[in-house]
Parts: C-alpha cells; sequence; structure tokens
C-alpha cells in the first residue's frame, strides 16, 4: 500500500515537474493553438481528432481521467460540447475546470458568432442558440482566440507570464505574415461560389469572399433527404456553383450524390488539424485548405 | 441658409423688447450690451445643437448600413433566466405477449416494484421530467420525476433527486439524496437510455427494475491516466431490495470502476461492486402482475449481499460514433441471503442464492440506425426449512433456470427521438412466451448529457 501510495505521489511529482499547466482541449484547433502559445510550458491533450464529429463524442473514462487531471479546459463553446463536456465536468471532481473558474476557456466568447438564430426550435434541426460555432475555420478568429488564450496562461501561470508574452508575440507575427500569404493565394478564389456539405466554413467564406451557393443539408445536422437534394440541384441549374465540399469527419453521401448528378468537383477539406496527412498544425491546415480550393478551381 | 435662420431668430428674440419703454439711454446700451451677449449665447447653444444633429443623422446612417440583415435575438431578462435546464422524455410502447400476461412469472424470483411486464396492447409508458442546474458556486441538483398509470390512476414517483458538489477537488465528489445505485453499468442510466424496451431479466428479479439508495455517495477519481474510481454509498435501507426502517445506516455499498482507450478505435469499463442490508420485513408477493393485496404475505428478515461485475466495450472506427459503432455489453450479479420467512402463522429458516447476467451488443450501422441482440439467463438455489412459505412468497421453482433471447432494431431520426422494434423469446418459466414491443421514445427540452 505504501509502494502504491509513494508511486502515486511520484507520478504526480514527474508530471508537474515536465509541464506548469496541464490543458485539456475539446478539439484539436485548441490543443494546436495551446501548443503554440505554451511551448514546453504546457502539457496538452486532445478530446477529439479531426476525424471526429465533435458533437457526438462520449464522456468516456479515458476523458474522465484526462479531465480529472487538467489545470486548464480550451473548448469552442456555443453547445458544440453540450453532449458531453458537462458530464466531464461533473465526474471529474475537478474544481479547476468548473465553468466560470480561471481553467474554464470558452473559444466562442472571444469572437463575434454569426448565424444566430433568430428562433430556436428542434424542428429546425441541429441549431446552435448561440451563433455558428465553427470559428477554427477563419484565421482571423484564431488571433482573437490567442490573444484571449495568451493572457489565460498568463493569468494561470504568472511566473512564466513573459515566456508566454514572447510565444504569442512570434505566434502572432508568423500568423499575420501567413494570412497575408494566404488572402494572397487566395485572390483566385475570390466570388467563388461553392455548395458546402454542412455550414462548416462559414467563417472561411466571408474572410476569402467565397459565395455559399447552397448548403446540401436543408437543416444542420439532419441527413438531407432526396427531395431536398433535389431541389439544391434545380437551384444550382440557375445559379451554378463549381465545387462542392464536405469534412473530413463527415459522411460524403449527400456530396457524392451531388457530384453524381453534375459536373461539379468535390472537395474533401480537413476543417481542423489532424483532418487529413496534410493538416498537422494550424499553419498547413489553412496551407493544405486553401491549397485544395485552387486544386478544385484549375 | 445658416445666416437666414440666424435673422429670423434674432429678430425673433428682440420683437418682445422692443415694447420696453426706457427712460434712460444709459441704462437702455447696457441692457442692449447685455441682450446681445445674450443672444450670441443662446445662437450658440443653438449651432452646437444643429451640429449635433446633424452628425446623430450620419451615425444612424451608418448603422443602419451595417445593420444585420437578420432579426436581432431578444433574449430576455428576468427571473426566468436562472430556470434548470428541464427536459422531459416521453414514451409508449404497443406489446404483445403470446402467453397470458397474467401467468406470467420469472422461476426463482418474486417479481417486485416495476418488475412485471408492461400492459398488454397500447400503453403509456413511463413519462419522465428531469430539471437540474447548479444550485451555486459549490452544488449541482437534478431531479427526475416519473409519471406512470398504474390500474387506472397515476402514480408519481421520485426516481431521483440529488445534490452534488461541482468540483470538490482532488478528485472527490459527493452526492446525496436518491439516485440509481452505483452498481454494475445500466443500473445508473435511466431506462429510456437503455438499449432494449424491457430491462434485463435479472435487474427485474433482483430489483423490479432498478437499485436505488436514499443516501449519501462519495467517490474518488485517481490522478491517472488510466480512469480509476473508487467509491462507496450508505444508505437509508428503506428502498427494495432492502426494507424496513434502519436508525441508522441500512445498505450500504462499495464499487470500484475502471476504463480506458485502446487505440483510437475501442474503448472500455470494468466494474466491480458490493452491496449489503439487512432487509426488515421484506414483504413478497406486491409484483405487479400478482392483482391485489395477498391478505397474508410472507415476509422476509436478514441479511442480503448483492455482486456485480460489469464490462462494458464500445467500437467506432476513427473513434467517430456518428457513423458507426458498437457496444458490447456484458453484467453479472449474484445475490446471497440468509435469515428468516414468516407468515403471520408460521415461520422458516431461509437460505437464498439468485444469479444471473446478460449480454448485448448494439451495432449502429450506419447512421440513424441500430440492431441488437441480447442473451440473458438466471437461477436459483432457495431453500427454507418450510416449503409452503417458499410457494407462497412465489420463490418457488428452484433449479429452473429462466432464460431470453432478444432482437431490437431502432430508427433514431434525431438525437433526440427513437423508435424502436424488439422481440424477445423469453423462457422465464415453463410456458415459452414470444414477445413484440414496438416502442418510441423522445426527449423535450434541454440537450441532455449522456453518460458512458
Amino acid at each position: 500500500m505504501k509502494k502504491l501510495l509513494s508511486s502515486l505521489l511520484l507520478l504526480l511529482a514527474s508530471s508537474s515537474a515536465m509541464a506548469n499547466l496541464t490543458i485539456f482541449a475539446c478539439e484539436p484547433e485548441w490543443a494546436a493553438l495551446s501548443q503554440e502559445l505554451g511551448g514546453d510550458k504546457v502539457k496538452v491533450f486532445s478530446a477529439t481528432t479531426g476525424l471526429q464529429d465533435p458533437h457526438y463524442i462520449q464522456a468516456r473514462p479515458s476523458l474522465i481521467a484526462k479531465a480529472r487531471q487538467a489545470d486548464l479546459l480550451v473548448c469552442t463553446g456555443a453547445e458544440l460540447e453540450s453532449g458531453w463536456l458537462p458530464l466531464l465536468q461533473r465526474k471529474a471532481g475537478n474544481s479547476a475546470i468548473q465553468t466560470g473558474a480561471a481553467g474554464y476557456f470558452i473559444a466562442t466568447d472571444y469572437v463575434t458568432l454569426k448565424a444566430i438564430p433568430s428562433s430556436l426550435d428542434r424542428s429546425l434541426g441541429d441549431v446552435h442558440a448561440a451563433g455558428n460555432p465553427h470559428i477554427q475555420t477563419s484565421p482571423i478568429n484564431i488571433q482573437l482566440v490567442a490573444k484571449a488564450l495568451t493572457k489565460r496562461l498568463q493569468d494561470l501561470d504568472a511566473g512564466n507570464a513573459p515566456f508566454y508574452q514572447q510565444r504569442s508575440e512570434d505566434f502572432n507575427r508568423r500568423w499575420q505574415d501567413a494570412i497575408e500569404q494566404w488572402q494572397q493565394q487566395a485572390v483566385p478564389l475570390n466570388g467563388l461560389s461553392i455548395v458546402v456539405q454542412h455550414d462548416s466554413w462559414l467563417y472561411l467564406f466571408d474572410w476569402l469572399d467565397l459565395n455559399k451557393a447552397a448548403v446540401l443539408e436543408e437543416k444542420p445536422g439532419v441527413s438531407p433527404t432526396v427531395n431536398a437534394l433535389n431541389k439544391v440541384l434545380n437551384h444550382l441549374k440557375k445559379s451554378p456553383a463549381k465545387l462542392v465540399i464536405h469534412a473530413a469527419y463527415q459522411s460524403p453521401r449527400a456530396t457524392d450524390w451531388l457530384v453524381d448528378k453534375t459536373a461539379m468537383s468535390k472537395v474533401t477539406l480537413p476543417f481542423t488539424v489532424g483532418g487529413n496527412e496534410q493538416s498537422t498544425d494550424l499553419f498547413s491546415l489553412f496551407d493544405d485548405t486553401i491549397q485544395r480550393l485552387l486544386a478544385a478551381h484549375k | 441658409m445658416k445666416k437666414l435662420k440666424l435673422t429670423l431668430l434674432i429678430a425673433a428674440v428682440l420683437a418682445p423688447t422692443s415694447l420696453v419703454f426706457a427712460n434712460d439711454l444709459d441704462d437702455l446700451k447696457i441692457e442692449v450690451a447685455q441682450m446681445r451677449a445674450d443672444y450670441e449665447q443662446r445662437i450658440e447653444q443653438l449651432e452646437q445643437r444643429l451640429a449635433k444633429a446633424e452628425t446623430t443623422t450620419s451615425e444612424i446612417r451608418t448603422e443602419v448600413a451595417t445593420a444585420n440583415a437578420a432579426p436581432v435575438v431578444v433574449t430576455t431578462r428576468n427571473n426566468n433566466s436562472f430556470n434548470p435546464a428541464i427536459s422531459m422524455v416521453l414514451n409508449g410502447q404497443f406489446s404483445d405477449y403470446s402467453e397470458p400476461s397474467e401467468n406470467h412469472e420469472l422461476s426463482g424470483f418474486a417479481l417486485q416494484g416495476e418488475g412485471g411486464l408492461a400492459a398488454e396492447g397500447l400503453s403509456l409508458g413511463e413519462s419522465e421530467i428531469t430539471l437540474s442546474a447548479s444550485v451555486d458556486q459549490l452544488l449541482f441538483g437534478q431531479a427526475t420525476i416519473a409519471l406512470h398509470d398504474d390500474a387506472g390512476t397515476t402514480e408519481v414517483g421520485i426516481e431521483e433527486a440529488f445534490i452534488e458538489t461541482l468540483g470538490l477537488s482532488n478528485g472527490f465528489t459527493v452526492r446525496a439524496g436518491r439516485f440509481y445505485s452505483p452498481m454494475g453499468y445500466l443500473n445508473e442510466k435511466h431506462i429510456h437510455a437503455w438499449n432494449f424496451a424491457d430491462a434485463p431479466l435479472i435487474y427485474r428479479g433482483l430489483f423490479g427494475n432498478q437499485l436505488t439508495t436514499d443516501g449519501v455517495k462519495l467517490s474518488y477519481l485517481l490522478p491517472t491516466d488510466q480512469m480509476i474510481e473508487l467509491g462507496g454509498t450508505v444508505g437509508s435501507g428503506g428502498q427494495y431490495p432492502s426494507s424496513g426502517n434502519h436508525s441508522g445506516i441500512g445498505d450500504w455499498l462499495v464499487y470500484a470502476r475502471t476504463g480506458g482507450d485502446i487505440g483510437i478505435n475501442h474503448n472500455w469499463q470494468a466494474s466491480v461492486s458490493h452491496w449489503q442490508a439487512s432487509p426488515e420485513d421484506r414483504e413478497y408477493g406486491g409484483g405487479h402482475n400478482h392483482g391485489g393485496s395477498i391478505a397474508d404475505p410472507v415476509l422476509f428478515n436478514g441479511d442480503t449481499d448483492i455482486s456485480n461485475i460489469s464490462l462494458v466495450y464500445k467500437w467506432a472506427p476513427n473513434g467517430n460514433f456518428r457513423q458507426q459503432n458498437l457496444t458490447l455489453l456484458g453484467e453479472y450479479f449474484y445475490l446471497n441471503e440468509d435469515g428468516q420467512l414468516n407468515n403471520s402463522a408460521e415461520m422458516a429458516s431461509y437460505d437464498g442464492k439468485q444469479y444471473g447476467g446478460f449480454i448485448e451488443g448494439i451495432y449502429q450501422f450506419q447512421p440513424r440506425w441500430s440492431a441488437g441482440v441480447r442473451y440473458d439467463w438466471l437461477g436459483s438455489q432457495l431453500r427454507a426449512s418450510d416449503d409452503e412459505l417458499l410457494t407462497d412468497a412465489d420463490l418457488d421453482f428452484s433449479g429452473f433456470h429462466p432464460q431470453r433471447y432478444s432482437l431490437m432494431l431502432e430508427w433514431l431520426p434525431s438525437e433526440f427521438s427513437r423508435l424502436r422494434a424488439q422481440i424477445n423469446h423469453d423462457k422465464s418459466s415453463h410456458n415459452d412466451d414470444t414477445q413484440l414491443f414496438l416502442q418510441y421514445t423522445v426527449s423535450i427540452g434541454a440537450h441532455g448529457a449522456h453518460s458512458y
């Protein structure tokens, strides 16, 4: 028993010696951002991968164990995680990550959300009362969140505040350069009409001035019926679009149906870090997204 | 334009003063000088107001130009903002049995509470209302009220009503009130979240569907990457299969639970638990299938303990549960009791062992569609110094092993609704029964979070 206890204590001590903050990120984009800003002062765990639908995650044992050890929770919010995060918070027995605590960081709190529904009813599908939660598809949102997250890291680990400041400035510089580069690369895409399977890229479209020709899902989160798809098809006859895109984690059934019926090309976008082999961090996520759109546009 | 306005204004202000009769020229001069200063001040004020009006107009113009095309959401700021999350589960079903349901028995088990079969034909199932919210900075509270019809009257029951600490720190959580006991896997879930239309036979036989505790629960989560949770409960001992009024601790339970991931596609959880109580005057023959109360019920006094092991395994390609997933689940219970049976006339020593389990597999083969199979089995060894009392208590048929096979298909149009069809081949007593269930279950209101 004594041995078990001492080895447990050792385990605790060793994990805290390696990093100052243990971060539980709900999605891979926030894990990547936390790593960019925290460097070796943080130990980051991502609850989901780029190939998982973040809405349909189970509060499984390994997540409870990780939430128990976290100093900081970095999640999207806007009800994206409402099916599992509250349960993890309740089961973890960890005061640091409770709602409103310093270790509870919600990315959508720092971004102006779009597509806030004017009426809420379950018959409208999977509507998010707070607005469209897929904010990571615009690098400007990432920058806003980075600013707030830096401050949070500094609050939680005051001793290393200058370290986080320096990393944040470095990230901002590189990110700003990257944004300019992406914008230049994406000039040929301006005004391009694109069909989306689910409204996942609202923020990307606004940033790059792309035109959303249609959404295949008649109601968010509900697989479209053939009737609804035919409606989209008729609409596209009048105002054609060139591409149809879906996220790597989504079943491409509806997209495939449309590609089959039209001369449109299908693009599978990574959607987040880890959505495909090329998207290993936030920079390569946007590199890859823009390259894929450009390649399909040619 | 401005000049014209000014002249008009001066004329207007001067008009009444022309009526003033002044004797002294000097006085008049002073007065005029004062007036001039006064007008100048007023004119300045008017000019300022005009300028302000012009800027406001331009501000409004920009505001209109940048206004949202979509209507603005109005959030009410009144007392309702702090209302708890409210959700309600509605369900109804059609049940058909090849054998008359009043003949239904579970060999070796006395059916109690809700342990019997659902009413034959069309029936309204249990309607559940759940309210939950943070109480304050320390506590969370949740209550589930169930409504169901029984013999023409509507019964209201408190399924759960508890408070729980919100992040007590160091992995500790304390819960108090009425709650489903942390025994096994299914027991802590509400029936509507189970994978089949009816409870496993062993849950029906031992608990009359579910085991609840009125008391306190303490749990501790170890700070390890492998989830390990240890905990226990103490309760009043008033809930079946315990019974009676206990001045101190009437029942207690200890449990250990562990689980984790295997790669990205697989995850699992295993648990062991042990429950113990000393029932006083536990009454047999109160089951729903026996119509009316028995004039001279058999009572049990003694010690009861139940042990459980459970194992759950889940699989989803890439860990993405949306598209496809598989759940395998098995549980085993063993009850051991020792004491006396008596009715008003007789008394006998009694030694009973009841055991059994189930295994089930649920496969979501495409989004919105699942199919499942389940196998149940039970066994018992019941001995009493007077066999007649055993028969009266419905604890006869010892040595016969009930079994049941179930097949299920369900369609879930959304996260909030489910249609289910299920067929059972039930060999719970000597006459085999084929059972059919068609069931709908929906949840309205707040988006509930479902546990693993």
